[in-house]
């Protein structure tokens, strides 16, 4: 296959992302609305080229790998960038100015996640680790005037300056311990049995690098502040997209190129899965913003594909790749629902949340039931992935584990019903109207929805393609 | 003989990044930390010469001495206000802070001092231009387009950033 | 046609959520849709069986495919596989159009029956959806499938009983069915779990394969067992019988429909499904048939003495119900499912008939009724059909199957069984022909006049009457490549016609209707008269044998006790502990929430420290230590 058509959906999303940072500039005031529905209209087209090349497989210049892995990684970015721009049509319309930089930013920040995800060599990585970071930094900071969001957009800067230093003092000693920046020549020499003192330093650099954008405790702390500082829609975007880039990288370099190194790092992914998953449940308890609530649920579930590395087998592998899919869609679905509220109360409080069933059914059951699939409730998709996942780690005997993980999950069900109980069971302040949805985000969520049941009647479609990935991509 | 002289240097060297970037820390005026910092960035592109990489000296040199120190400097200059003798204070974590950075180096040095130094001594390209040039534009050049888009991205949000101070006023 | 045999149970499935969110204000729409939905299902599955009898397919050569819904591959095998999956072979075609006709015409007749009355809507939903799972059970492949429709039948079943749900009876009833079958369930569910374990599969034609290698007889016998339960809880069985009567309180074509019909049968249908499970185990093959047998004369017993109107007819089908498991235990599938269809026929006929007289009386007291037959000619005259069908007179559909039934327990050398039923023959023409002749001939005893009822409730009885004519000639013994070629296991046996127990069986059943004549048509004995002479015997038939105050006293005095006991270790010890745990987990969200200040220098400080931790972790071993 030619280069230039394996590399074809990054290089669209390029010419996309820097097309809309000149229109925005061309098109006139009043009428900016348009490079959202080009940039959402956009990546649907990528993302069906996307899944046109799924088989695709090939290594562009010994470094870039196209394989399913990779491009079911990039198809779960689209989903989620696509999402995010349909949710922001309003709420950037809202803030009057960059609307075109703020399109081209998002897609951007995919595309180096899209890189993150197929990099073969740790400089395209960190390259694209810093892309997705610093587009990030600046899309955080996007509620002009408030001061939240430029706290957030600094402690974004900052700590993800801190951690980006950590991960590339790891890259660098590995470099310097193997003597390339190839991961299968890094991982032909962690084959040979070269495991030196720096080599075991500078990987639990890199793991705590990778942890940070995961935002697994205790690398976590960043992630309830700036969930909370950032516009909603880019906070959706934050929690699943980067979360699942983070994950994609990180599985390449510490399976491919680290894999037999493994029982250096496992025990260290346990420690990590045990505190997310307790420490996410248990202070999302007493949150009582939805943002925050949300940010520890996202540390909770990152803990939750943390047990498909733990697990280290095919099986863990799908399990991620199949929970961080549907994790994309009820997370954003639950995020979406936050934005149009703001729109329309100025509030992220749970406790205006009251009465929402009545105000707007559509908002409510899509919350409700985004926040059941986290909670893996069945019948919705979250309940398979997570029983994926449990089966992944049981499978390997950390039968403790699973239950460990199962007891949360039940925690879990306490904070999320909290929500609902305000939403169905709570009574409307007076004088609220009822909400309007606009046309865009209510296909958007009616598409979420789906996906949430659809997948949680009949997952097999997708957990075929997941597995098969999983299994090309490691045995 | 000449490796007796690059090692002095090399000590020389040594001794002027660490101090100066210690400097950078413990001193209580943020522009003379700033200025010990152009001091650290001049000593590691020396470092870069006695590595026979006298092209990345030179960016090193234009780059974060030219451009980088003297943009954080103005930094300091446009935003700072009151006292800037007492600018660069530690906050009540300096102990905490201090335990953790030792606990850091120490480990990294033991680290170090338990690796056998395997790394194959090859031959070094004479022309390091021409090998980084050859570089970007072969094999390395997706991650060099990538770094394209990164600046662009940079600079893209610098603007955005700053016109939001200007609405504001 | 065989192909699309998965849209049978999906029209009636689609047309549930239609009626609830789209139609629910528009009567009439919904029952059309409601309507529609099955007729499109019963035309299909008329194909179907059509196609299954012309193209080849038999109970060996199935046609069978199925959708992976939930796959998890393990290191070598699949730890775990459930399929999606359709399964037409002779026995689910014949099913499927049994339970699609009955229920067309039950919906037919419940747009005259339902009439005005505000849940009309919700109704059609319901029955929508009760045929959406049944058809869905009757298609399933494998265990799985089968009692997640299992379950939804169940589910529907305890809506419907519930649909007068402001009656305290009707609820009451509906919560004592949905418990009595959970029981029953468990038990099926820990025993399909069972098999699973055993041979690692849930599809029902693998296991037929793996049974002759079961690695343990014994287990396989608790497994059989097991599933067994289920049959006894959904098929109304002694002793998990007690729910069916009270059932009744839910609209009549509820009762013809789900509790004559159908969803009671499903139990025998799953016997016949997993036929050579039983069949492989002798034992329980004979606790199969002695438990149907039991229930048949138990509940033909109980019947004698009821006087509300469709609680005999209850009684009446867990009774017919007990000969169709008798027949799976005595080893002839292909008679209990014979009697399954036309029983299905005739005791349909007989509920919507018992519908048309308590829509006309709004009573259901038969003792309060009489002279019927002059006010309501085609009600009457398609009762008296049914009921002659029901009592086993030739040449209508239920003397071909019930005889079916008695042959085979004769000629398989279960004579005591044989005699068992010719009782129970006896004893069904008795007292459904005191019925008639008390509520349809009699004297108008309470002064109450009936009148017919509209045509959309006559003509789905005269079409079912039709059929109870003809139907017993599919299987009927001088029939060529008739039932028993279709429906069989093993290989097709044909029984020849016995004119022994074809005459005693007859002989029998006109006795009954004579000895009713005479008492209650004729009056030349008194009933009271007997009643007081056999004073005791009436009373505890009366009572139905006082079951259902056995299990009040078991459960007032054994399981309120205990519950009771529990409730205080609950409250005491239990309660104490999870408000504990519940209070710590709060308690440390709180404390834990400190951590995160906000502070940037803090939240530094921590990622460093951990950092350290791990190197010093993981990398202490590999330095070595400081030495």
């Amino acid at each position: 296959m030619p280069v230039w058509e394996l590399l074809s959906v990054e290089l669209l999303t390029a010419f996309l992302g820097l097309g809309l940072l000149v229109l925005g500039l061309l098109v006139p005031k009043g009428q900016k609305r348009g490079l959202g529905y080009l940039a959402a209209l956009g990546l649907v087209g990528i993302a069906a080229l996307a899944f046109a090349l799924r088989e695709a497989q090939g290594v562009v210049w010994e470094g870039y790998i196209i394989d399913p892995f990779g491009t079911y990684f990039k198809l779960l970015f689209l989903f989620a960038a696509i999402l995010t721009c349909v949710s922001s049509f309003e709420y950037i319309g809202r803030l009057g100015n960059g609307e075109g930089e703020y399109y081209a930013l998002i897609i951007l920040s995919t595309l180096g996640m899209m890189i993150l995800a197929s990099a073969g060599e740790l400089i395209t990585l960190y390259l694209g680790l810093e892309l997705m970071t610093i587009s990030f930094c600046i899309l955080a900071t996007y509620r002009r005037g408030d001061m939240k969001s430029a706290e957030a957009g600094i402690k974004y800067i900052i700590l993800g300056a801190l951690s980006s230093a950590i991960l590339l003092y790891g890259l660098s000693l590995l470099y310097g311990s193997t003597g390339s920046t190839l991961i299968k020549d890094i991982s032909l020499v962690v084959n040979s049995g070269g495991v030196t003192p720096l080599m075991v330093v500078g990987m639990i650099f890199l793991l705590g690098g990778f942890a940070f954008k995961m935002a697994a405790v205790p690398f976590h702390m960043w992630a309830p502040d700036v969930y909370e500082g950032a516009p909603t829609p880019v906070t959706a975007f934050l929690s699943v997209a980067s979360k699942a880039a983070a994950f994609a990288a990180f599985l390449r370099v510490f399976f491919v190129a680290l894999g037999d190194s493994h029982p250096l790092w496992a025990e260290v992914i346990v420690a990590l899965t045990i505190l997310s998953v307790v420490v996410g449940n248990l202070v999302a308890i007493p949150q009582k913003n939805i943002k925050r609530l949300l940010a520890y649920s996202s540390i909770s579930q990152a803990g939750y594909l943390l047990l498909g590395i733990v697990a280290f087998s095919t099986l863990g592998v799908g399990a991620i790749l199949y929970h961080s899919m549907l994790y994309v869609f009820a997370n954003m679905g639950a995020f979406m629902v936050a934005t149009v509220f703001y729109n329309a109360d100025k509030s992220d409080e749970i406790q205006d949340y009251a009465g929402l069933a009545r105000r707007s059914p559509l908002l409510a059951a899509v919350m409700l039931f985004s926040l059941l699939s986290l909670a893996g409730i069945p019948p919705l998709a979250g309940f398979v992935s997570k029983f994926y996942l449990f089966m992944a780690v049981i499978d390997q005997g950390y039968i403790w584990l699973a239950i460990l993980a199962v007891l949360m999950s039940m925690v879990s069900v306490y904070y999320y019903l909290q929500v609902v109980k305000v939403m169905y069971l709570g009574d409307p302040p007076p004088g609220r109207p009822a909400i309007e949805v606009p046309l865009g985000v209510q296909i958007a969520l009616a598409c979420s929805l789906a996906v949430l049941f659809l997948f949680g009647i009949y997952p097999t479609p997708l957990t075929n393609y997941a597995f098969s990935s999983a299994a090309a991509f490691f045995h | 003989m000449g490796s007796t002289l690059t090692l002095v240097a090399f000590w020389i060297l040594f001794v002027l990044v660490v101090a100066s970037a210690l400097a950078v820390v413990l001193l209580r005026n943020i522009v003379h930390s700033a200025l010990y910092l152009v001091l650290s960035f001049v000593g590691v592109a020396g470092i870069y010469i006695l590595l026979e990489a006298e092209f990345l000296a030179a960016v090193q040199i234009l780059v974060y001495v030219g451009a980088v120190s003297v943009l954080l400097i103005f930094g300091v200059m446009l935003t700072r206000r009151g006292n800037i003798r007492q600018s660069n204070l530690f906050n009540a974590f300096s102990l905490a802070a201090g335990v953790v950075s030792l606990a850091l180096c120490v480990l990294i040095i033991l680290a170090l001092a338990r690796t056998p130094a395997s790394l194959p001594l090859g031959s070094w390209p004479v022309d390091t231009v021409g090998a980084l040039a050859e570089a970007f534009l072969g094999p390395f050049v997706v991650p060099f387009e990538v770094a394209a888009i990164l600046l662009l991205v940079g600079i893209v949000g610098a603007i955005l950033i700053a016109r939001e101070v200007k609405e504001d006023k | 046609m065989i192909r699309y045999a998965w849209l049978v149970p999906l029209f009636p499935a689609l047309a549930f959520p239609v009626i609830a969110f789209i139609t629910r204000r528009l009567r009439t729409l919904s029952a059309l849709v409601g309507i529609g939905a099955i007729a499109a299902s019963f035309v299909l599955s008329l194909g179907i069986l059509w196609e299954t009898l012309t193209s080849g397919v038999t109970m060996e050569k199935p046609v069978e495919y199925a959708l992976s819904w939930l796959a998890l591959p393990g290191a070598k095998d699949w730890v775990l596989k459930i399929e999606a999956g359709v399964l037409v072979d002779p026995l689910s075609a014949v099913m499927l159009l049994v339970v699609t006709l009955v229920a067309l015409l039950v919906e037919i007749y419940s747009v005259g029956y339902m009439h005005g009355d505000p849940g009309f809507s919700v109704f059609f939903g319901y029955l929508s959806l009760f045929s959406a799972s049944m058809l869905g059970l009757v298609l399933a492949n494998n265990f799985f499938m089968m009692f997640f429709f299992w379950e939804l039948v169940g589910l529907c079943s305890y809506l419907l009983i519930g649909f007068y749900f402001h009656k305290p009876e009707a609820a009451r009833a509906s919560l004592k069915a949905f418990v009595v079958n959970r029981v029953a369930d468990f038990g099926f569910m820990l025993g399909f779990f069972y098999l699973f374990l055993m041979f690692k599969t849930f599809n029902f034609r693998e296991l037929a394969e793996a049974l002759p290698h079961a690695p343990h007889m014994g287990l396989l016998a608790v497994a059989a067992t097991l599933i067994f339960a289920g049959p006894i809880g959904k098929s109304a069985q002694f002793p998990l019988h007690v729910w069916l009567p009270d059932a009744m309180e839910g609209p009549t074509p509820v009762s013809a429909l789900i509790h004559a019909a159908t969803m009671v049968a499903a139990g025998v249908y799953l016997l016949a499904r997993a036929f050579v499970l039983f069949a492989s185990i002798p034992e329980v093959s004979l606790l199969v048939a002695y438990v149907g047998g039991f229930t048949a004369l138990f509940a033909a017993t109980i019947a004698l003495t009821q006087r509300d109107i469709k609680r005999i007819l209850a009684y009446s089908t867990m009774s017919q119900l007990g000969y169709m498991i008798m027949a799976m235990g005595v080893g002839s599938m292909t008679a209990g499912m014979f009697h399954l269809t036309t029983h299905a026929i005739f005791k349909a006929l007989l509920f919507l008939g018992a519908g048309s007289v308590i829509h006309a009386l709004h009573e259901q007291d038969i003792f309060r009724m009489g002279g019927l037959a002059k006010d309501m000619k085609v009600t009457t005259a398609t009762f008296v059909l049914g009921a002659l069908a029901l009592a086993g007179i030739p040449p209508l559909a239920g003397f071909w199957s019930k005889d079916e039934i008695l042959l085979a327990a004769y000629s398989n050398g279960y004579t005591g069984l044989y005699i068992l039923g010719t009782v129970v023959a006896f004893l069904t023409s008795f007292y459904m022909f005191r019925l008639i002749f008390v509520a349809f001939f009699g004297r108008r005893r309470a002064g109450l006049h009936g009148h017919e009822s509209p045509k959309c409730m006559t003509v789905p009885l005269i079409i079912l009457a039709t059929l109870t004519v003809v139907a017993g000639f599919i299987g009927a013994p001088f029939v060529p490549h008739g039932f028993s070629s279709w429906v069989y296991f093993g290989e097709p046996h044909h029984l020849e016609p016995n004119y022994f127990v074809m005459v005693t069986s007859t002989l029998v059943a006109i006795l009954g209707i004579y000895l009713a004549w005479l008492i209650y048509g004729k009056e030349v004995i008194s009933a009271e008269a007997l009643a007081q002479r056999w004073r005791s015997i009436h009373t505890v038939l009366y009572n139905k044998y006082y079951i259902d105050e056995a299990y009040l006293w078991f459960f007032r005095r054994v399981v309120l006790g205990l519950a009771e006991a529990f409730h205080w270790h609950d409250r005491h010890v239990v309660d104490g502990i999870f408000d504990g745990v519940g209070d710590t987990v709060r308690w440390s969200g709180y404390r834990l929430r400190y951590l995160h200040s906000g502070s940037l220098p803090v939240y530094a400080l921590v990622f460093f420290a951990a950092v350290v931790v791990f190197v010093l972790w993981v990398a202490t071993p590999v330095i070595g230590g400081i030495r």
